[in-house]
């Protein structure tokens, strides 16, 4: 039996990610598979109600062990010395997705301190000049929609859709 | 006949007619902003229909579904990017004839193809689902389950790279599903104490989550692109609207046979547009008689992928209306829209409901008509919205998603579930996993306990699964996908091994 095709050095680290993915998987669905063990059965019935989250976590787990023997099989020993190297360098060339998430987040925790019109106008204006060209026609252009997207839309989901957005407090 | 007078009388209503138009135009605009999809676009309506009557709202998303099927080929025509997943294959032949010098006639025969396309689907859909759901009010929960394996494993083994990381993302979409109370007994389940998780996850807010978020982000990943703000669309668009039109009908062995492709992929759970352009493009390419010309802007490649992909919005609708299952992600968004108004989707909806039903097959074929008209008169001032910039385009995104999220249940805790879910979702798209299986994992999922369940309550016996006709059929087929996609991932490890050993 032949050997597996090995990954080319960049595809290496995508592939340890993967297999890091695999393991953190493995671990969760094992864990939700022990709980679901726990749930009594109904004698109402054949199956009880952890009857078919067994069967899911149970299949689950066999293909991420397979998935984690193939990645196993094709990376080479050198591979992992590599990973954090690359990883740095992933992550660096993503920054911006990083801020975006990291936005969202703060964005989230803020609205229903601080109410959807004000924290979608600071989300938005801090985003937008963050991603924009430093140019005073983009800072405006960030600006109008900031205002039009938080209080605009606040108003027109209030007044148009009776939906009511967090008003903070 | 009486039904269908009045669900079309109620599409022909002035007012329903308006928020269609309105959704036409947004549909285009939408899909023709480079990383906003159909699915994405259809996202944000739903929300805005919460207020309308079943079939007005239906009608609207409807025709921003079909509104965005072609709009995606903006894009793909004038840059060579598709606007949606189902653009991909309208790429290979529009963007070189734009780059020819032709970007009128490339768009023009696009948005022809996908009315005609459109317009076969909805024939079919009328003839096809009314039969298909008499037959499946007949299966049994042994069937129901059966047919939900095949589904998952089909959309595993066509979607992505790789049929294990597919059939693993479609076991992540069922175990999302399990948490919160179970479909039965309403027994409580991994819900960890945490209250946001005892009724189970919203599947629309995954959705969003999974889609939307970790499209947006991945549109950044690009930061000097990002930063120069870049216009995406230069020089002049001829339309030349007639002489196109002959065109595409000069073609209709190709039309006709990519719109049934389309249509019978749609009708495949699981399957959709972005796999009905490339296989009716194959096939196009295939019974040509000059197969080297396609890949240099020619006609036919233009119209099979278009026809196909447009033909998919009929072809989705014959699961979910026949059997309460949705083909794509946008068909489990229309689902979800009818059971907020409280219709139950399944085999009875068209026995219970015909009006809406046959309004629905009507605002299809209106909302393709629309699609033309708005196209044919306001392309150019559409394609405006191409030049909006990523920075702004992927913030303001990011907003609809959390008001759309919001709007839905009006619970903050579903604004931190979306933060969650689309950091993983965008994890699990950075690691090449295809997000459409767990996505459709997370719908099904429900359905599919319910029935396995219900199936060992009226008899205890496993083996009916097997025993029953119908059922076996559905596994043999879930199998044999499975084994296909197995097959041609062989196929192509032994290619690339030989092209290795030629150099």
């Amino acid at each position: 039996m032949s050997l597996p095709a090995r990954p080319s050095p960049s595809e290496e680290a995508g592939e340890i990610a993967r297999l890091l993915s695999y393991i953190g998987l493995l671990t969760i669905s094992a864990g939700l598979f022990l709980e679901a063990v726990r749930i009594p059965t109904s004698r109402f019935e054949a199956l009880g109600a952890g009857a078919f989250p067994m069967l899911v976590h149970a299949v689950l787990m066999l293909l991420l062990l397979s998935a984690i023997a193939g990645s196993i099989r094709t990376l080479p020993s050198e591979a992992y010395a590599r990973f954090a190297g690359q990883v740095r360098d992933w992550a660096r060339a993503r920054r911006l997705v990083f801020v975006v998430f990291a936005c969202l987040g703060l964005y989230l925790f803020a609205m229903p301190i601080a109410g959807y019109p004000i924290a979608t106008l600071a989300f938005l204006a801090v985003l937008q000049t963050t991603l924009a060209p430093k140019t005073r026609g983009a800072m405006a252009v960030a600006l109008v929609v900031s205002v039009l997207f938080s209080f605009g839309l606040n108003w027109l989901f209030a007044e148009v859709f009776n939906v009511f957005l967090p008003r903070g407090g | 006949m009486e039904a269908f007078l009045l669900g079309a009388g109620e599409v022909l209503s002035p007012v329903t007619l308006i928020f269609m138009l309105m959704g036409s135009v947004a549909g285009i605009i939408a899909a023709a902003i480079p990383g906003f999809t159909v699915t994405m676009a259809i996202v944000l309506t739903l929300p805005l229909t919460f207020s309308m009557d079943p079939l007005q709202g239906i009608a609207v998303m409807l025709s921003v579904y079909v509104g965005g099927y072609t709009g995606g080929l903006v894009s793909a025509a004038l840059l060579g990017i598709p606007g949606t997943p189902s653009a991909v294959a309208t790429t290979f032949d529009a963007f070189p004839m734009s780059r020819n010098g032709q970007p009128g006639r490339a768009l023009s025969l696009g948005v022809w193809a996908s009315f005609f396309g459109t317009v076969i689907s909805t024939a079919v859909l009328i003839v096809a689902a009314p039969p298909l759901a008499l037959f499946a009010v007949r299966l049994g929960p042994w069937e129901y389950f059966s047919l939900i394996v095949f589904a998952l494993t089909i959309v595993a083994s066509l979607v992505g790279h790789s049929l294990q990381r597919g059939l693993i993302a479609a076991l992540i979409g069922l175990a999302i599903a399990t948490i919160g109370t179970d479909p039965i007994m309403g027994r409580p389940r991994f819900d960890m104490g945490i209250e946001m998780l005892a009724a189970g996850l919203p599947f629309l807010v995954v959705l969003i989550g999974i889609f939307a978020i970790s499209q947006l982000a991945s549109e950044v990943e690009d930061a000097g692109a990002i930063k120069t703000g870049q216009k995406l669309v230069v020089g002049d668009i001829d339309f030349k609207t007639w002489e196109v039109m002959r065109e595409v009908l000069m073609r209709p062995v190709n039309l006709v046979r990519s719109s049934l492709i389309g249509v019978a992929i749609g009708a495949l759970p699981g399957a959709g547009g972005s796999i009905a352009n490339l296989v009716a493009y194959d096939q196009a390419k295939r019974s040509s008689p000059h197969p080297e010309e396609f890949g240099t802007g020619i006609p036919d490649g233009v119209v099979a992928s278009e026809a196909g992909n447009s033909a998919t919005a009929g072809g989705g609708l014959i699961p979910l209306i026949a059997l309460g299952i949705p083909g794509s992600a946008v068909d489990a968004i229309l689902m979800a829209s009818l059971m907020v108004h409280g219709i139950s989707v399944g085999p009875r909806l068209i026995m219970d409901n015909a009006d809406l039903v046959y309004g629905m097959f009507f605002a299809m074929a209106v909302s393709s008509l629309m699609m033309l008209v708005v196209c044919v008169l306001s392309m150019r001032t559409f394609l405006r919205v191409a030049e909006v910039p990523k920075w702004v385009v992927v913030p303001v995104v990011l907003v609809c998603c959390v008001v759309g999220s919001f709007a839905l249940n009006n619970r903050v805790t579903d604004l931190y579930l979306l933060g969650f879910i689309g950091l993983f979702g965008y994890a699990l798209k950075a690691l090449d996993y295809p997000l459409a299986p767990l996505v459709l994992g997370v719908i099904l999922g429900p359905i599919a306990e319910t029935n396995l369940r219900r199936a060992l309550m009226t008899d205890g016996d496993w083996s009916l699964f097997v025993t029953r006709p119908v059922s076996l059929l559905f596994l043999v087929a879930a199998v044999l996908s499975v084994a296909w996609a197995v097959r041609g991932i062989l196929k192509s490890k032994r290619q690339t091994t030989d092209a290795k050993d030629t150099i």
